[in-house]
């Protein structure tokens, strides 16, 4: 029982991997643009800010990472563009199995991204990472796994590409503006200082830095925030996915 | 096989099933037909367990449809393929999922490929396929497990003849290999090719059921006679004896005489046209 499900699974993931490869365009592009800005930035940031290395990486890190909501929701939103959804649901596969297939790959392309980026900007800032990786990994699957959570729930609720798009790129530069990771929070003015916390990017930001210092205890705090928030949208978006889009409700 | 007990199904205003009743046995070809917003695509997703009725029960094998999808084969009305992934992917995805593997997944990878004349085009991206090479990959992740019960909704329409025929041929051999069909159709010669019973549907419900023969029986047929001055056209339950009597009535010889038996397409004008209008 538990081979022919973990079968299943495998089957899926492989399907899903080969379905993201045939279009990698966006993964590519948030693997090298947050590179890119690391290292015109890092001069800037060294003369403005206290600490710069960890905002060097931790900004970019945070705000790409968030841009990858696009990748998980586009690919959520084909198989209710191509209408593939339905006929996965009544193959043999369960819902968890459906859920998994589809996910792992996702996840894997998310946890790619953020430690390319993170091992980059380690070298680039001369951070030592291997004494802090073990708080590292743990903060890139809980981001990772929000991200997953918020994109999946952003993919059942938006009706098309474009809205996928521009939710995506406005919530990005929203949630990175008023978190930090453009702008320290220290260096924004006093009204959005009250906002940040609002923002899940501020406790993105607050999590690598704690696990690029190596700093547990704060690490604890912001990690259990986005684990809040990844309950809340993941809780969610399985429900709409393991009930099927719905006819005519949403396309 | 598939047994349907008065399914009722709403979507805001609009009532898709109204006591919706039919049962198919294994090995037996239904051929539901009815018009567009009769109830055959809700019939057919809530008979997978994609949807809950709002009433009424249907079952698969006694079961709870959702409980025993990997018996069944849906061929939606709509095609729902990855238009980035080859027909080949496809059927290895869906096969496994079925729990087909290696030889025996190879096997019938080739088999459908064969049967659904699909060889040409088995690694090429289904975007850029024909629509009717697309209606033959649909119908082969339909088929890829096989199904005891396969349901298709309008697996045809819009196809050309070659995929048409090669659609039939296959969905007739299955039925006799056992498999019980549920096939949904605006092209009613397609039911007299594949000897199915014929469902009617209106208004979400089944309101007539049998073989061509028993639904046509006592349905009117057409007597055309020309004269050289004249055109009589009558319809009637008894053309021979309504020629002759037109004939006698007449007194001359016609320049030429035509009786039609009614057709399945007259059957579906005669159930369906209070609902039209």
């Amino acid at each position: 029982m538990l081979t022919e499900s973990l079968r299943r699974i495998g089957v899926l993931v492989r399907h899903n991997v080969l379905v993201r490869l045939r279009d990698p365009g966006q993964m590519i592009s948030y693997i090298v643009l947050p590179i890119i800005l690391m290292t015109v930035f890092k001069p800037l940031y060294e003369k403005a800010v206290q600490g710069a290395n960890y905002q060097i990486i931790s900004g970019p890190l945070v705000m790409f990472s968030i841009f990858t909501l696009a990748i998980v929701g586009n690919s959520i939103l084909i198989e209710r563009e191509w209408r593939t959804w339905d006929q996965l649901r009544v193959s043999r596969a369960h819902r968890a199995e459906l859920l998994l297939g589809k996910t792992l790959p996702i996840m894997a392309i998310l946890i790619t991204q953020q430690l390319v980026v993170v091992l980059f900007g380690c070298a680039l800032t001369g951070i030592p990472l291997p004494d802090t990786i073990g708080y590292v990994v743990p903060a890139i699957l809980i981001w990772g796994v929000m991200l997953l959570a918020i994109g999946a729930a952003l993919a059942t609720i938006v009706r098309s590409r474009g809205e996928m798009g521009m939710v995506s790129d406005l919530g990005t530069m929203m949630v990175s503006a008023f978190g930090g990771a453009l702008l320290p929070v220290s260096l924004m003015p006093s009204w959005a200082r009250h906002v940040a916390p609002f923002s899940p990017g501020y406790w993105g930001v607050d999590m690598f830095q704690a696990a690029l210092r190596g700093q547990p205890a704060h690490l604890v705090r912001p990690a259990l925030v986005c684990l809040a928030i990844a309950l809340v949208a993941g809780t969610f978006a399985t429900y709409r996915l393991a009930h099927g889009f719905g006819r005519g409700r949403l396309m | 096989m598939l047994k349907a007990e008065n399914l009722t199904k709403r979507y805001g205003r609009v009532q898709a099933l109204a006591g919706f009743s039919l049962e198919v046995a294994a090995g037996e070809i239904v051929g539901l037909v009815g018009h567009n917003g009769a109830g055959k695509t809700t019939f057919i997703e809530t008979a997978t367990g994609l949807i809950r009725p709002d009433g009424g029960r249907v079952t698969v094998n006694g079961q709870d449809p959702a409980r025993v999808r990997g018996i069944t084969g849906v061929c939606p009305q709509q095609i729902g393929l990855y238009l980035s992934t080859t027909v080949r992917e496809h059927l290895r995805l869906f096969g496994g999922l079925a729990g087909l593997r290696r030889t025996a997944l190879r096997a019938e990878i080739d088999d459908l490929a064969e049967s659904l004349k699909l060889t040409s085009f088995m690694d090429r991206p289904v975007g850029v396929l024909s629509g009717g090479q697309q209606r033959r990959t649909q119908a082969a992740v339909a088929l890829i497990n096989r199904p005891s019960l396969l349901l298709m909704d309008e697996p045809t329409a819009g196809a050309d003849p070659e995929t048409r025929q090669a659609l039939l041929d296959v969905v007739k051999q299955r039925a006799s290999e056992g498999a019980a069909v549920i096939y949904t159709t605006h092209y009613l010669p397609e039911l007299t090719e594949l000897a199915a019973t014929i469902a009617v549907a209106r208004a979400g419900a089944v309101i007539a059921r049998g073989s061509a023969a028993d639904l046509l029986d006592g349905l009117p047929g057409e007597v055309l006679v020309t004269f050289a001055d004249a055109e009589v056209h009558v319809s009637t339950t008894d053309p021979t004896g309504t020629l002759l009597e037109i004939l006698r009535d007449a007194g001359r010889p016609p320049i030429a005489v035509d009786l039609r038996k009614p057709s399945l397409d007259d059957l579906y004008r005669s159930l369906t046209v209070s609902y039209a209008h």
